[in-house]
Formats: structure tokens, C-alpha cells, sequence
């Protein structure tokens, strides 16, 4: 008979250990709350009562995939079955594009069932699915310059725009002949996805070599790369880095001829700096590394924490120092709601 | 006619073919990935491109991943995604079946 | 009646949104194979599995088997295209679900005249079952078989009943006796096959054969299964024996020569012969046939 799909429900003592201990014996055992929040659905294959096969789905990201073959008709079919079962539910929800975040084993099995490779390291591989894709996300950037040109990208959160990120894109605009500004598209900070894309534009609208687009489901923040198949925590940042920089370098900075990345020093993150370090060893020869010194206002360093900070305790005086005008008269129009978001829960010490 | 919407039809189970449409703009485009040989792989897309030719579509990204799938189920499954994608699936055009 | 006699031992359910199963669905020597557009599909995939279907029906060569397709009900918003759909495709048998009244199967016909005549096919030629499912269903179920021209069977489906009747599917089926008799005496009284409910425990083999045996001597016509493997446990039960396939022969041979004479009456050992009898020798020949048991010229091969 054939296999039954059911959902699972981690609320549910019993189908939680079950669950838990079916993903143990295939090797997955990193069940952190950071990895299980924002799962919206876990779906089991059974065969009879015996779970066979698993998924979850958080957002656009299929995670917790395990598939045991034992008993199977053939080899593969479960996984197959419990891929259907995901992709089809989300095309009932409108979503027809999905990503994997996986061991470098099971490339093969996702590139069967068409699955593409966005970058891949010896800890792990994030691959795609469905569209708009990778492809998709490069054809609307827009084209400037050519393959002689001078070409860089910075990416900013820029949450919000401070004077510390225009003095990194300005120093990028003197130096090259045409600059990308990526600002990350995750809608997870105080000030949201629009606000900051429109913050960034308005704040380097006379650097006439300058364009800002988004960074789309391409860069993102590498701290939300999925790791719940890494054992040893220590290197999931390694991890997690790698991959970034490789995506960048193989497949968005040469569809628009970019060969120099201008990032900021980060005297106070070591994440951060673990992340300039890993940039500048992955892009190796092929694009250039600049690490950019903090920008430093009267007081202390420039940044965007600082001004959120400033935003909760209502100081005015120190963000008015740390961020160009054009960011300056946004807070100040919007400084009651800004301030609502942080009372309500919005967290300020992230990113 | 435009597609509206993106749609997928079929699954990724033996004998079956996974079919998804989106919008385009350069005439019909394929991504395709098949478990059977190289050869079959014009004749899926001629499948495919005759079924949309039949609902008037000619500009379409079209993603498939083929695990085996005979004609008649390549067919089955274009018809269910074109339909899908323009809005059709309650009420179906009869005249193109 | 619309209804030629023909074996019905064997109603093979098959998933309708399973290419793999729907293309081989003619291997197995099922007499009927019915196509789930139902309860074998989600929701969300009823228009893929009708298209499905519809271009199995139109491509696949399913030898000799009888094509009947389990539509969803008339309380769906997927009834009528089903039923455009599947009469365009030209299935011989539409079979109706959770059918507790004449109406249900007037409608349900009345669609199919205007379906037939939309996509020019014979006025006629689509047939039409229905399966009883409930407590209103059985109370109806002589009526029910004698709806329509075209019907050419009933069929007991015991999951939903037996939840109808506050009760459930018991090893030894005493919670479907009434039901089974009902069915089976409506479809004789009104010419039609007679199909038992689904048996679902696969791992139960003797239990299955017990609940064939039991429909067999009933004299159902035959079985809904859900798994090919189960029908040639159904044939074996339906094989006539040796001494019937014996008598039988003779009273073909006693139709052959009354033919050969010119006589209305046709007589054996005699007495005469009359129609029962003739249907019935007529029958154990069929499935002595569909047995391998006899060749081609009807005589007896040796086990």
C-alpha cells in the first residue's frame, strides 16, 4: 500500500520525540528554537505507523527533509512524495519558488527533481527551485557600464541610512566608475524593507554613478542560513559566510561585471569581521576586497544600533550626528511610530 | 494570451511529469530536467508547446521535471497548469481538449 | 435494459491522479476498471486528475475491461465538469457516489444527455451506476436500480454505511447482511450487476476470500478491490467447477440443436430447458472462459 502523508505537530509531546528521533537517526540533530521558529508546517510519510519520510516548510526555505528508504518501492520515491507534497502546497498558497539549504551529499537528489545550485562548500549547499529565480533576480538589475568599466557593490542593511554607510558608498563612487548598492530585502528590522530602500536612495541620489536595487532572496542577511544539519556549532558561521561569499562571487557579481566589494571594518562584531575575513579569502584574486575604517562621529562610532538606540531613548542629538539629513528629517517626521515599534517589541540590538 | 498567473501541475512520483508556468516575454522558454534520455527532450517540449499553442499562449517560462512521463500524461499536466495559470481551472475550455 | 450480460467479477479502484497506476491499470485482467476521480484526490487536484484521466481514456488501450470512473458527488463544484469530461472522453460507465435517491440519478442523467449531445456522442451510449453509501441509499435502493435505462449496476460501499449506521466494519460482516441483500435484490429485480464494498486490510488474506465466498454465495455479481493483487482471489472463488462447466456445455449443446431443427422449444434430457437456466449455463461458460478452463470450442482443459 502506499505511503500516507500526515502533518506533524511539534506541540505534541509524543510527535515531537518521534520526530525528533527519525531525523536523529538520519544525522540531523540540531533542534534550536532559532531553527524551529518560523516553521509553518512538518509534514510525515507513513508507512502504516512507521514515519518514513519528513519536511518542513518556514517561509520559502524546506528544511528538516529526511527520507529513509527502507521498505521503499524503489529508491527515491519517498523523497519524491514528500517534495510533491510541499511544492503542491505551496503553489495553493501562490508561492512556486523554494530553497534548500542542505549536506553536500544530497545535491544530486535536488538537482533531480530540478533544483539548482546557488553555492556550495564543503559544510553545506543552498540550492533553488521554481521562480522568479536566480535568473530572474539578475535580468531586472539594471546594466551599467561594461567589461571594461570599474565595477563595485557594497550591501547595506542600513537600518537605517547613517552617515557611516554613505561615507563607504561615496569612497566606492570616487574609486570606480559605476557602484551597486544592494540593501537587504528581509523585512525583519525597526525600520521596514521600503523604508530602508528609499533611506538608502535618497542618501546617495547625488552620486550620479550609483544605483540602489534591492538584494532580493540573494543577499540576505547569512546569519538566516538554515544550519540545523550542522553538528558542531562553532562552525556554522563558517558555514554560513562561506556560502554568502560564494553566491556573490559566482553568480551575482559576474552577471553585472563586479570586481571590487567595499565593506565596512567592524572593530565591535566578531561575526562581522569573521564575515570580512571569509570575503576576502573566497574572492581571492577574482574580485577585490576593500575593508573600509569605521567612520567616526564626535563621540564614538558610527552606527546604525547607535542611532536605533538614540530612536529608543529619544536622543535626538546623537543620531542627528550619525545620519545624513535626508535620514535625520525621516526619524524626526516618524519619530512616534518608530518609537511604537521598538514599546511594541521590535528588536533594536540585531541588525 | 498572457498567462496570469504562475501555476504548476503534476508531481515529481514515477511516470509523471512536474509542469510549472510563469510569465514571459521571449516566446515559449523550457528548463528541463528528465530522468529519461536526452533524446525525449524535444518531443516533451513540442508536447507542452502544442497544448499552450492550444490556449493561445505563446510567450511562457516553463520549468519540468520529467520522471518518465508518457504523452498523455505530459498533456494531462500542461492542460491542468495552463488552465491553472489562466484562471480556467473551474471552467474549462472544452473546445481545445 | 441497457445492460448486455458481461462478467463483472472484478472492479478495479484505481487512483486517478496517479500516472503510473492509471497507465498500467489495464495490466492486471480486472473486468472493470474504475477510475477514482473521488475520494482518491485531494482537493486540490481535481481538475489535474480529470485531465488525467480524460487523456488516459483517449490514448490508453485497456483491452477488453470495462471503463467506468468514479465521479465526484453532486454536492461538489466538480460534478458537472467531471461529467462533461468524462462523457467527451467516451467512458462506458459513470458511476455516482453517496446516491440515496431517484433523483440524484435523474439529474445525474439528464446532465449526461446534454453532455452527450455537446460533444456529439450517441444519445445512450454513456452508462450509469450508483453506489450506496448510506441508510436513505439502501431504503431507496430498489427504486435507485431501476432509475434509468442506463443503469447497469449498484454497488454497496461499506465505509460511509457502516458510519451511517453508528457502527463499523466488523471481521465477520453482520453489520452488512441487510444492506448486501437489499442491493443485490434490487439490482436482480431490476436486471442490474450487483458489486460488493471494498475489503481494505491487504494483510488479511483469509479474511478476504471469507468475504468473498460469502458475497459469491449471496450471488453478487462481483467485488470492488483496491489492490490488483486481490483479483485473482476473486476469480478463483467465481470459477465454476468442473461438473457445472459440464452441464453447461450441455445445455449449449441442447440451444445448438434446437437451433439446427428450427424449434422454439428447446429441450434436454426431456424436460425443457427454459431462460434462467439458459442465462445461467451461459454465464458458468463466460467465466469458464475468463478461467482458462475451457479453449476456444468450449472444451474442457484438464488442471
Amino acid at each position: 500500500m502506499a505511503d500516507i502523508i500526515r502533518d506533524i505537530n511539534l506541540n505534541n509531546p509524543t510527535q515531537r520525540q518521534y520526530w525528533q528521533t527519525f531525523l536523529s537517526e538520519l544525522d540531523i540533530d540540531n533542534f534550536n528554537e532559532k531553527e524551529l521558529i518560523g516553521i509553518e508546517k512538518i509534514v510525515g510519510l507513513f508507512d502504516g505507523e512507521r514515519l518514513v519520510g519528513t519536511g518542513a516548510i518556514a517561509g520559502k526555505v524546506l528544511k528538516y527533509i529526511g527520507v529513509c528508504d527502507r521498505g521503499a518501492t524503489s529508491k527515491g520515491a519517498r523523497f519524491n512524495q514528500v517534495m510533491t507534497t510541499f511544492e503542491n502546497y505551496m503553489a495553493t498558497l501562490g508561492r512556486f519558488h523554494h530553497f534548500v539549504f542542505t549536506k553536500p551529499r544530497y545535491i544530486a537528489s535536488f538537482k533531480h527533481i530540478g533544483f539548482g545550485v546557488l553555492a556550495e562548500s564543503s559544510l553545506g549547499a543552498i540550492l533553488e527551485k521554481g521562480l522568479p529565480d536566480v535568473h530572474s533576480f539578475i535580468r531586472q538589475l539594471p546594466q551599467m557600464g561594461n567589461q571594461t568599466s570599474r565595477i563595485a557593490a557594497v550591501v547595506v542593511n542600513a537600518n537605517p541610512f547613517t552617515r557611516g554607510h554613505r561615507y563607504l558608498i561615496e569612497k566606492a563612487a570616487t574609486e570606480n566608475d559605476f557602484v551597486y548598492v544592494f540593501v537587504v530585502a528581509q523585512d525583519v528590522s525597526l525600520f521596514t524593507t521600503a523604508e530602508r530602500q528609499m533611506l538608502v536612495s535618497k542618501g546617495v541620489a547625488d552620486l550620479k554613478n550609483v544605483v540602489v536595487v534591492s538584494g532580493g532572496d540573494y543577499m540576505v542577511s547569512y546569519l538566516t542560513f538554515p544550519s540545523y544539519f550542522i553538528h558542531d556549532e562553532t562552525t556554522v558561521i563558517d558555514y554560513q559566510t562561506t556560502l554568502d561569499a560564494r553566491l556573490f562571487k559566482n553568480i551575482i557579481a559576474p552577471a553585472r561585471h563586479i570586481t571590487r566589494r567595499y565593506v565596512g571594518s567592524e572593530p565591535l562584531s566578531e561575526t562581522t569581521a569573521h564575515y570580512n575575513q571569509t570575503l576576502a579569502r573566497e574572492f581571492d584574486d577574482s574580485i577585490e576586497l576593500t575593508i573600509v575604517p569605521r567612520l567616526n562621529s564626535q563621540r564614538q562610532v558610527v552606527s546604525a544600533r547607535a542611532v536605533r538606540e538614540a530612536i529608543a531613548t529619544d536622543n535626538r542629538q546623537v543620531w542627528t550626528e550619525m545620519v545624513p539629513e535626508t535620514t535625520a528629517l525621516f526619524i524626526s517626521e516618524n519619530i512616534t511610530a518608530l518609537q511604537t515599534r521598538i514599546r511594541k517589541g521590535q528588536k533594536i540590538d540585531g541588525n | 494570451m498572457e498567462i496570469k498567473k504562475t501555476a504548476m501541475a503534476g508531481t515529481l512520483e514515477s511516470s509523471d511529469v512536474q509542469i510549472m508556468l510563469s510569465q514571459g516575454s521571449d516566446g515559449i522558454t523550457f528548463d528541463l530536467v528528465s530522468d529519461v534520455a536526452k533524446q525525449f527532450d524535444d518531443a516533451i517540449k513540442a508536447t507542452i508547446t502544442a497544448v499552450l499553442a492550444l490556449y493561445g499562449v505563446d510567450n511562457a517560462e516553463v520549468k519540468v521535471v520529467d520522471k518518465g512521463a508518457l504523452d498523455m500524461v505530459i498533456k494531462a499536466r500542461a492542460m491542468t497548469a495552463v488552465q491553472r495559470a489562466l484562471d480556467l481551472a473551474d471552467e474549462p475550455n472544452w473546445e481545445v481538449m | 435494459m441497457a445492460t448486455e450480460e458481461r462478467l463483472r467479477r472484478t472492479m478495479m479502484f484505481v487512483p486517478g491522479n496517479n500516472p503510473a497506476m492509471v497507465k498500467d491499470a489495464g495490466i492486471f485482467g480486472a473486468d472493470s476498471i474504475m477510475f477514482d476521480l473521488e475520494d482518491a484526490v485531494s482537493l486540490d487536484e481535481k481538475d489535474a486528475a480529470r485531465y488525467l484521466v480524460y487523456q488516459a481514456l483517449k490514448t490508453v488501450d485497456y483491452g477488453d475491461a470495462e471503463l467506468v470512473v468514479r465521479i465526484n458527488g453532486l454536492d461538489t463544484p466538480f460534478y458537472q465538469n467531471d461529467i462533461k469530461a468524462m462523457v467527451k472522453a467516451g467512458i462506458d460507465v459513470i458511476r455516482l457516489p453517496k446516491v440515496e435517491s431517484v433523483e440524484m440519478i435523474q439529474t445525474l442523467e439528464k446532465l449526461v444527455i446534454e453532455a452527450e449531445k455537446q460533444f456529439g456522442r450517441e444519445i445512450g451510449s454513456t452508462q450509469l451506476m450508483a453506489a450506496i453509501e448510506s441508510a436513505r441509499g439502501v431504503v431507496n435502493a430498489n427504486a435507485i436500480a431501476m432509475a434509468s435505462t442506463r443503469m447497469i449496476g449498484i454497488a454497496l460501499s461499506a465505509e460511509d454505511y457502516t458510519t451511517d449506521m453508528k457502527t463499523h466494519r466488523y471481521p465477520d460482516g453482520q453489520e452488512l447482511s441487510y444492506a448486501r441483500n437489499v442491493i443485490l435484490h434490487a439490482a436482480r429485480a431490476a436486471g442490474i450487476a450487483a458489486f460488493d464494498t471494498v475489503f481494505t486490510d491487504l494483510n488479511d488474506e483469509a479474511g478476504f476470500y471469507r468475504e468473498t465466498e460469502l458475497i459469491h454465495q449471496l450471488g453478487f455479481d462481483g467485488k470492488s478491490l483496491i489492490n490488483p493483487r486481490q483479483i485473482d482471489m476473486v476469480n478463483t472463488v467465481y470459477e465454476p467447477s468442473q461438473q457445472e462447466i459440464l452441464n453447461a456445455q450441455n445445455v449449449i449443446a441442447a440451444i445448438e440443436e434446437a437451433r439446427q431443427k428450427g424449434s422454439g422449444v428447446i429441450a434436454m434430457n426431456g424436460q425443457m430447458v427454459d431462460r434462467p437456466v439458459v442465462l445461467r449455463a451461459e454465464r458458468v461458460m463466460r467465466l469458464a472462459k475468463a478461467n482458462h478452463l475451457v479453449d476456444m470450442e468450449g472444451n474442457y482443459i484438464e488442471k
